[in-house]
């Protein structure tokens, strides 16, 4: 997996293609010499999850439509970048989702407590304005989640 | 992208080959094609996940959705040839609590009848 930001202008099949990637890396064994197969997947499900956050619900007014996805190892964990030029969220709210909130087998609202879950130091800088919104979290190949999960 | 449908020898069950993705593309499509089958008197569904690359969590919130149409009719779903993406979201939402895992389809149709 080399470090390189992909760019992304279609909606469309924006998953697909990010997909295609996943897929790719799947097939590195340098990578997976370095990371399970389950890391990869908890990499990919997290970054499925907020793509698909952004062809759902996001608001992209200009022009061209810009998403951009960054993945690459550091040290033990696999970081991650998704930038896009819509309007952005407000997230403070959702991400402090609380899992008595939930009912038990929710129909809805999974998504970003699953982001939360696979991912450490999640961050999102958008919205307000601003013109360029971005996600960044880190999965760790040693992280245990079953601490963290609320269902 | 699209999943089949099989009938099996038994007429309350039904075998779901979910093939490559079941997510906010097209859980509205499995929801609504669910709800028929359960109005045809399905109960128990057999899910396949053996071609399966990607579960989200709108994925598994139809699939919640149809635990919840047959649960109150004695009907069961269950998961067959569970992949390793859609393992990693089964441990992370601990939906094993809830959906018995089969390593085959075979295995779980036995289970079932």
């Amino acid at each position: 997996m080399d470090s390189v930001t992909y760019h992304f202008q279609d909606l469309d099949t924006l998953i697909e293609q990010v997909h295609s990637l996943f897929d790719t890396w799947e097939g590195d064994s340098d990578l997976l010499d370095i990371f399970s197969l389950s890391t990869l997947y908890q990499v990919k499900i997290a970054t499925h999850e907020w793509l698909a956050n952004l062809v759902q619900h996001a608001n992209f007014e200009q022009d061209t439509t810009d998403v951009s996805l960054l993945v690459k190892p550091v040290d033990d964990r696999i970081f991650c970048v998704i930038e896009d030029n819509s309007d952005g969220f407000v997230l403070d709210e959702h991400l402090e989702i609380e899992p008595e909130y939930l009912d038990s087998l929710p129909e809805r609202g999974m998504g970003l407590l699953i982001l939360k879950i696979c991912t450490e130091d999640l961050l999102y800088h958008g919205g307000e304005m601003q013109a360029i919104n971005r996600l960044e979290f880190y999965v760790s190949a040693d992280q245990d989640q079953w601490p963290n999960t609320p269902f | 992208m699209s999943f089949v449908f099989e009938a099996t020898n038994d007429p309350d069950s039904v075998i779901v080959r979910i093939g490559k993705a079941l997510d906010f593309r097209n859980a509205a499509e499995f929801k609504t094609v669910c709800q028929e089958k359960v109005r045809g008197g399905a109960r128990n569904f057999v899910l396949d996940f053996s071609e399966t690359g990607i579960l989200d969590s709108t994925g598994l919130g139809s699939i919640f959705s149809l635990y919840r149409q047959v649960s109150p009719l004695n009907g069961q779903v269950v998961f067959a040839s569970v992949s390793r993406p859609v393992q990693v979201v089964v441990q992370l939402t601990r939906t094993y609590k809830v959906f018995r895992q089969f390593p085959s389809v075979e295995a779980a149709q036995e289970a079932l009848s």
